[in-house]
C-alpha cells in the first residue's frame, strides 16, 4: 500500500473509518475537554477584562500623566506591564489552551483523560500569573521587556505550563490514524516552541545572565519569538480548522499550507533580531534578521492566498457566521501585519519607526488585530458545541463584533499615523524633543478612544459568555451539539 | 562588546542552530511519512459525519427564534 493510500484508507484513517471503536464522536471528544475548556474560557475573559482596566489606565496615563499618579502600584511602567502579561500570558495562554486543546483533541480523534490533573495545572497557571501580576504592581518587577514577572513566580508558570502541554503532545501521540492535518502541526510545533523560547529566555536573562548585549539579543528572540512562534501558530491552526469546517469547504490548496507552516518553522526564528537594528551587536547577525523577516512575506502571502481562495464565493456565509465573522477580519489583518512587519524590518524603514508608537501600534495589530479576533471566533464556534446550548444574544455578538473592529482599526490607523510622524520629526535635528512629544498627544488620544470601543464589545462577549453560562434556563438546551445554523437548530 | 569575540553569543547561535537542526529532522520525518503528498484529500479529512463536507455549519442564531424560546418559558 502506497504512503498516499495509507494517509486516506478508510481502514486507518479515522475522520471515515465505518468502525465505530477507530472512530471517536465529535461529541464525545467535546464532552470530555468540556470542564477544563470551559474553565480556560473563563480564566482567559477575566483576564481579558483585568488587562482591558490596566490597558486603559496606561493609555489615559499616556496623555494625562496625573491621572491616578497618586498612587505608587499605578505608575505607567507597572501599569503597562501588567496589562502586557495579563494579555499575553492571561487572556491569551488561556484562550489558547481552551481552543487549541479543544481543535487538537478532535483533529487527533482522542478524547482528554486525566481532566482533574489538566484542571489542576491550570488553576497553578491562573494563581502564578496572579502572582507575577501582583508582583508587577509591587514593583518587583524585572527591566526585561515581556518578561516583566518577578523571578518567584516563573517556575510555578513553567511547571504549569509543562503539564498542561503535556495534554496536547498526549492526544497527538495516541491519535487514530497516521494522518496530520495542517492545524495539528501548528499546535504541535507551537506547543514546542513556547517552553523553549521562555525557558532559554528566563535563564538567559533572568536566572544566569548572559552579558551585556546578549542579554537584548535573548530579550527581542524571546518577545518576538512569542508573537511568531506561539500566538500565530495557535490563531492560524484555528483559522485552518474552522474556516472550511464552517463553510463546509476544503481549504482551497492544502499543499500551499504545508509550505506556510514550514515557512514559518524555518524563517521566523531569527526575525525578532531586526529589533536591534542600530544596536551594538554585530552586523551580520542584524542582517541575518532582517533577510528572514523579508522572507517571512512567502508564507504570508501563501497563507493569505490559501485563506482568500477558500472563503471566495461564499462572503454571504461569512458574514452570516459569527465565528468566521471574526476569524476573517483576524485573517485579513494577519497578511496587513505582516506584510507590515517585513517592511518594518527594512534598515531605511527601520530608522523611521523605531522608538515610536509605530511599533506598538504593529503590535496591537498582530496580538488583537490578528490572534484575538482569530480566538474570539474560535470561542463562537466552540461553546456551543461544548455546553451543546445556543449562544443567548445575537446582538451582543453584533456589539462585540463591531465594539473590537472599529475600536482596534482605530488604534491601529492612529498609533501608526502618529508613530510614522513623531519618527520623521524625531529624526529632524531641527524640531525640538519637547515638541516631538506633543505632536503626539491627539493621536494618544485616539488610542484612549478606541480602548472604550473595545471595552464595550469585551463587556458584551464576557456578558453573552457568562449568560450562556450561567443562565441555562434562558438558554434551549441541545441534546445534540448545538449548529448556529439559520433556524437556529440542529443541522 | 569586541565584534570579533563570538563567544559571548555562542548558546544563542547554538540554539539558533539547534532550532533550525530541529525543524529540518521534523521535516524529513513528515516527508517520510508521508505527509507531504496526496494533498487534496488530506484536505478533506477534517470532514465528518457529524460536520460533513457541503454544509455552513456556523451562522448567528436567529433573534426572533430565541425571543419567541422565552414566551414559551413564560
Amino acid at each position: 500500500m502506497s504512503n498516499e493510500s495509507q494517509i486516506v484508507s478508510p481502514s486507518t484513517n479515522p475522520y471515515s473509518s465505518e468502525h465505530a471503536s477507530v472512530r471517536a464522536e465529535l461529541s464525545e471528544i467535546d464532552a470530555s475537554i468540556r470542564t477544563a475548556s470551559v474553565f480556560f474560557v473563563v480564566s482567559a475573559i477575566g483576564w481579558l477584562m483585568i488587562g482591558t482596566v490596566f490597558a486603559l489606565m496606561a493609555a489615559f496615563k499616556a496623555h494625562e500623566p496625573d491621572f491616578l499618579g497618586a498612587y505608587e502600584f499605578l505608575t505607567f511602567g507597572r501599569v503597562r506591564s501588567a496589562h502586557l502579561n495579563a494579555m499575553a500570558l492571561g487572556w491569551g495562554n488561556n484562550i489558547i489552551f481552551a481552543v487549541g486543546l479543544w481543535i487538537m483533541a478532535r483533529l487527533c480523534r482522542s478524547p482528554i483523560n486525566h481532566k482533574g490533573l489538566l484542571l489542576i495545572a491550570g488553576i497553578f497557571w491562573n494563581v502564578g500569573l496572579t502572582i507575577g501580576i501582583f508582583g508587577i504592581l509591587r514593583g518587583d518587577i524585572t527591566s526585561v521587556e515581556w518578561l516583566e514577572i518577578p523571578k518567584y513566580a516563573t517556575p510555578m508558570l513553567a511547571v504549569s505550563y509543562a503539564l498542561i502541554s503535556v495534554w496536547g503532545v498526549m492526544a497527538f501521540r495516541f491519535r487514530k490514524g497516521d494522518h496530520v492535518y495542517v492545524s495539528q502541526w501548528y499546535i504541535l510545533a507551537a506547543l514546542f516552541w513556547f517552553p523553549w523560547l521562555y525557558i532559554v529566555a528566563q535563564a538567559m536573562i533572568i536566572w544566569f545572565p548572559a552579558r551585556g548585549v546578549v542579554q537584548s539579543l535573548t530579550n527581542w528572540w524571546f518577545a518576538h519569538n512569542v508573537l511568531g512562534l506561539w500566538l500565530t501558530p495557535m490563531a492560524l491552526a484555528t483559522i485552518y480548522y474552522l474556516i472550511p469546517k464552517v463553510l463546509g469547504r476544503p481549504i482551497y490548496s492544502y499543499y500551499l499550507s504545508v509550505l506556510g507552516f514550514w515557512a514559518l518553522a524555518i524563517f521566523y526564528n531569527w526575525a525578532g533580531v531586526h529589533h536591534l537594528i542600530g544596536g551594538p551587536i554585530p552586523v551580520w547577525l542584524i542582517s541575518a534578521g532582517v533577510v528572514a523577516s523579508v522572507m517571512m512575506v512567502i508564507p504570508v502571502i501563501v497563507v493569505g492566498l490559501n485563506h482568500h481562495m477558500t472563503v471566495v464565493g461564499l462572503h454571504r456565509e461569512v458574514w452570516r457566521s459569527p465565528t468566521l465573522r471574526f476569524i476573517v477580519f483576524g485573517a485579513i489583518s494577519y497578511t496587513l501585519v505582516s506584510l507590515l512587519g517585513s517592511a518594518m524590518a527594512l534598515r531605511s524603514v527601520n530608522e523611521v519607526t523605531h522608538f515610536t508608537h509605530f511599533t506598538v501600534g504593529h503590535a496591537h495589530h498582530g496580538v488583537y488585530a490578528f490572534f484575538t479576533m482569530v480566538m474570539f471566533g474560535g470561542v463562537y464556534y466552540m461553546m456551543p458545541r461544548l455546553l451543546k446550548r445556543e449562544w443567548p444574544s445575537a446582538g451582543l455578538i453584533k456589539i462585540h463584533f463591531w465594539g473590537c473592529a472599529i475600536g482596534i482599526t482605530i488604534m491601529v490607523v492612529a498609533l501608526q499615523t502618529g508613530g510614522w510622524i513623531q519618527g520623521l520629526q524625531m529624526n529632524n535635528a531641527e524640531i525640538p524633543f519637547l515638541e516631538t512629544v506633543q505632536n503626539t498627544i491627539p493621536w494618544l488620544k485616539a488610542r484612549s478612544v478606541s480602548g472604550l470601543f473595545l471595552t464595550v464589545g469585551h463587556i458584551a462577549f464576557a456578558v453573552n459568555v457568562f449568560w450562556m453560562l450561567f443562565a441555562a434556563g434562558a438558554v434551549r438546551a441541545k441534546k445534540e451539539p448545538t449548529l448556529l445554523t439559520k433556524e437556529g437548530g440542529v443541522a | 562588546m569586541d565584534v570579533y569575540d563570538y563567544k559571548e553569543l555562542l548558546p544563542i547561535i547554538l540554539l539558533g542552530i539547534a532550532f533550525f537542526v530541529v525543524t529540518i529532522i521534523v521535516l524529513y520525518w513528515s516527508a517520510k511519512k508521508g505527509h507531504l503528498r496526496n494533498f487534496d484529500a488530506q484536505a478533506k479529512t477534517i470532514f465528518t459525519e457529524e460536520e460533513p463536507e457541503g454544509e455552513v455549519s456556523d451562522t448567528f442564531p436567529e433573534s426572533r427564534k430565541f425571543s419567541s424560546s422565552r414566551k414559551d418559558r413564560k
